[in-house]
C-alpha cells in the first residue's frame, strides 16, 4: 500500500480539500445544533410537563337546563375517533356512585361529597410510581387538579386563621377516609393525594378503580361518557373548532394557539437545519468535485495500476480512507464544538425554564453518525463509480 | 490455463477489408501453453492490438477469442485482474512505467502482488541486463533501453502460464538482447508458460515453435 500510495498521493490538493472540510464542518455544525437546539427546547415547549402548551383538548356537551343530558353516545364517539385530527381518544369514566370524603388538617376536619372520575392511563400528565390500584390493600391514589389547592391555600388558608397554607408535599403526605356509595353497600377506603394536574380539570383515580367499584357500587348503570379528552396535532385547527362547533361540543381548558410555541421551535429549527443541510450539499459537490478532479489527474497512473493486476477496489482505498478520515474528523470535531456551544447556553436555558434540562446529545451524536455515514457512503460510491470506468478505458 | 484460442478474430477497423492476408486475423489458430510464438508484422497492422485483446484491455474485434473454451468477453474486471495477477504476464510496447517511481519501485509494486521471488533473485536480473546502478533511479530520469529492461523484469515477477512481449528489444542492442532472453527463457521454463513475442523485424535468437505472420 506504501507504494501505491506514494503514486497517488500526487495532485491531492491540500486547498481543494481544506475548501471541502471546512465547508462541511460548518455545513455539520448548523445541522447538528439545530437538531440539539430542537432537542433542548422541546421538552419545555411539548410533551408531558411542557412548561407552554400541550396538544390535548377535553371537551364536553353544555348544559342547557334542568336534567339535559350531557352525554356521548357510541356513534358520537366512533365519529370523533375516525376525524383526522383525532390521534387518539379517550374517555371519562365517572364514579356511578356517592363519594364521601373526609381529611384532616391542622386538627381541622373537612368532609364533602365529591367525585371521582378516570380516563385511560396514557392521557396523564403526572408520572407516579403510586398510581397503581390494589383492592386488597383498600387504598386509592388520587390526582387532584393544581388549582384545587390553590383553591384552598389562598381561599380557605386566606380566611381562617386556623388553616394554615400546605405545599403540595405536605398535601401528599395526608390521609383521606372515604366512604364510597350509601347504604348497606358502602365501603371504606383510604386515599392518597399522589399528583397534581394542569391537564385535567377533575379529581381522577385509576381506571381499574372506577371499573371495579362501579360493578361493585352501582345501581345496575352503565357508567355513561359525558366527557372525552382528544389528543389532537394542532387544537387551533379551525377543522377541529368547526367539527366542536357544529356538533355543540364545548372545549375546555387551554385557549387553542397554546400550540403555537412548539410549532415556532419546530419551524426555527427546521430552518437551521435546511440552512446546514444546503452548506452540507454544497460541500458534498466540492468534495465530489475534488475527487473527480484528483482521480481525473491520476487517471493514468489509476489505469495501468488495473492493467498490472491490481483490482478496481484496491486502487480506490486511498481515495476511500482520505473519505472516511475526512468525515470522520468533521463528524468529531462539530460534536465536539457543539458540545462547548452548549455549555454556554444550557445553564441561561435552565434558569429561563426554572429546572433542569432533560436530555443530553445523543440525538444529536446519532444524526452526526448517520450523517457521516451517509457521506462516507456517497463518497466511497463516487470513487468506485470513477475507478470502475476507469477501468473500463484502453 | 493451457490454450489460447482465436477464432476468425479480426479488429473492426479491418473488417471490412476482404483481402486480408494474415496467419492471424480470420483464422482459427490456438497458442498452446509451454511453447514459443513469433509473431512478426509490420508496423500497423495490429500487433498491439492482438496484445490488448488478449490481456482483455479492449474488445473492438470481432470473432472469438477463448480461454480454455471460455469466451473471454463474458470476463468481469475482477476476473481480468485475476488473469493479469497469475496467468498471464505482459511486457506493454509503451511500457507503461510509473516515471516518479524508481526503477526498484516499480517492479516492486508489481512483486507485491505474489511475492514470487526473493529479492536477491530480482537484484541478479537489474546487474545481468546492467542496471544494478539505476535500482533507485527514477524511472523518468532513465533512456528507453534501460526503462525496457526494468519492464521485462516487472513482467516477470508473478506466476504466469502465458507471457506476452510486445516489441521487447526495440530499443537494446545484441548483448543487452541475448541477456534478456536469456532471463526470460530461464523464468519461462521454470513456470512451463508460453511465450507469445511480437516483432517489427528485429527479433530474439529464439527456437520459435510456430511464427506467424500478422
Amino acid at each position: 500500500m506504501r507504494l501505491i500510495w506514494k503514486l497517488l498521493r500526487k495532485h491531492i490538493s491540500i486547498f481543494e480539500l481544506s475548501v471541502f472540510f471546512v465547508a462541511n464542518l460548518i455545513g455539520m455544525v448548523v445541522i447538528l445544533g439545530g437538531i440539539q437546539i430542537y432537542s433542548d427546547l422541546k421538552p419545555l415547549v411539548a410533551g408531558d410537563n411542557a412548561l407552554v402548551g400541550n396538544d390535548y383538548v377535553v371537551i364536553s356537551k353544555p348544559v342547557k337546563r334542568l336534567n339535559s343530558k350531557t352525554v356521548f353516545s357510541a356513534e358520537e364517539i366512533e365519529e370523533l375517533k375516525s376525524q383526522p385530527f383525532t390521534l387518539r381518544l379517550g374517555e371519562f369514566t365517572p364514579a356511578m356512585y356517592k363519594v364521601y370524603g373526609g381529611i384532616d388538617i391542622a386538627g381541622q376536619r373537612f368532609s364533602t361529597y365529591m367525585f371521582f372520575e378516570a380516563i385511560p392511563n396514557d392521557f396523564i400528565d403526572v408520572k407516579s410510581k403510586e398510581w397503581k390500584f390494589d383492592k386488597s390493600k383498600h387504598r386509592v391514589p388520587i390526582i387532584i387538579p393544581r388549582n384545587y389547592l390553590n383553591l384552598y391555600n389562598f381561599g380557605f388558608s386566606q380566611t381562617s386563621d386556623q388553616l394554615p397554607q400546605i405545599t403540595e408535599s405536605m398535601m401528599k403526605d395526608l390521609e383521606l377516609d372515604l366512604t364510597l356509595g350509601g347504604g348497606d353497600k358502602s365501603i371504606k377506603f383510604k386515599g392518597r393525594v399522589v399528583g397534581f394536574t394542569d391537564r385535567l380539570n377533575t379529581i381522577l383515580v385509576p381506571q381499574k378503580f372506577i371499573d371495579w367499584s362501579n360493578k361493585r357500587l352501582a345501581k345496575d348503570e352503565t357508567a355513561e361518557i359525558s366527557r372525552l379528552i382528544l389528543e389532537v396535532e394542532n387544537p387551533s385547527d379551525p377543522k377541529l373548532l368547526d367539527y366542536f362547533h357544529d356538533h355543540g361540543y364545548v372545549p375546555e381548558g387551554k385557549p387553542a394557539e397554546s400550540n403555537k410555541a412548539l410549532f415556532l421551535l419546530k419551524v426555527g429549527s427546521g430552518v437551521i437545519v435546511g440552512v446546514g443541510l444546503i452548506f452540507s450539499i454544497l460541500s458534498l459537490i466540492i468534495l465530489t468535485l475534488s475527487i473527480y478532479l484528483l482521480l481525473q489527474k491520476n487517471i493514468d497512473k489509476l489505469r495501468t495500476l488495473i492493467q498490472i493486476g491490481y483490482r478496481p477496489t484496491v486502487v480506490a482505498t486511498p481515495y476511500n480512507i482520505i473519505a472516511v478520515i475526512l468525515n470522520a474528523s468533521i463528524m468529531v470535531i462539530s460534536i465536539w464544538i457543539l458540545s462547548h456551544v452548549r455549555v454556554l447556553y444550557i445553564d441561561y436555558l435552565a434558569e429561563a425554564a426554572g429546572r433542569e434540562i432533560e436530555g443530553g446529545m445523543t440525538l444529536t451524536i446519532a444524526a452526526g453518525v448517520a450523517l457521516m455515514i451517509a457521506m462516507i457512503m456517497f463518497n466511497i460510491y463516487i470513487i468506485r463509480r470513477k475507478v470502475t470506468q476507469i477501468s473500463r478505458m484502453k | 490455463m493451457s490454450t489460447i484460442r482465436l477464432n476468425n478474430v479480426i479488429p473492426e477497423i479491418f473488417a471490412h477489408n476482404t483481402d486480408v492476408n494474415s496467419d492471424v486475423w480470420r483464422k482459427e489458430i490456438s497458442l498452446e501453453q509451454g511453447k514459443k510464438y513469433l509473431i512478426e508484422a509490420a508496423s500497423g497492422t495490429g500487433k498491439s492490438s492482438l496484445c490488448s485483446y488478449i490481456y482483455g484491455l479492449r474488445s473492438d474485434y470481432q470473432g472469438q477469442i477463448l480461454f480454455d473454451g471460455q469466451d473471454v468477453s463474458k470476463f468481469s474486471i475482477n476476473k481480468w485482474c485475476d488473469i493479469r495477477q497469475s496467468t498471464i504476464s505482459i511486457l506493454f510496447q509503451d511500457l507503461r512505467l510509473f516515471g516518479e517511481l524508481t526503477a526498484m519501485e516499480n517492479v516492486q509494486i508489481k512483486h507485491r502482488l505474489h511475492k514470487l521471488h526473493n529479492n536477491k533473485v530480482i537484484k541478479g536480473w537489474f546487474d545481468q541486463l546492467g542496471i544494478a546502478d539505476k535500482m533507485d533511479t527514477r524511472i523518468d530520469h532513465m533512456s528507453y533501453g534501460q526503462q525496457q529492461r526494468v519492464a521485462l523484469i516487472r513482467s516477470l515477477c508473478q506466476p504466469f502460464e502465458f507471457l506476452i512481449l510486445d516489441e521487447p528489444i526495440s530499443h537494446l542492442d545484441d548483448y543487452n538482447s541475448d541477456v534478456m532472453r536469456d532471463i526470460l527463457l530461464c523464468e519461462v521454463e521454470r513456470q512451463g508458460a508460453g511465450l507469445i513475442i511480437t516483432s517489427i523485424g528485429k527479433h530474439m535468437n529464439i527456437e520459435y515453435d510456430k511464427i506467424l505472420s500478422l
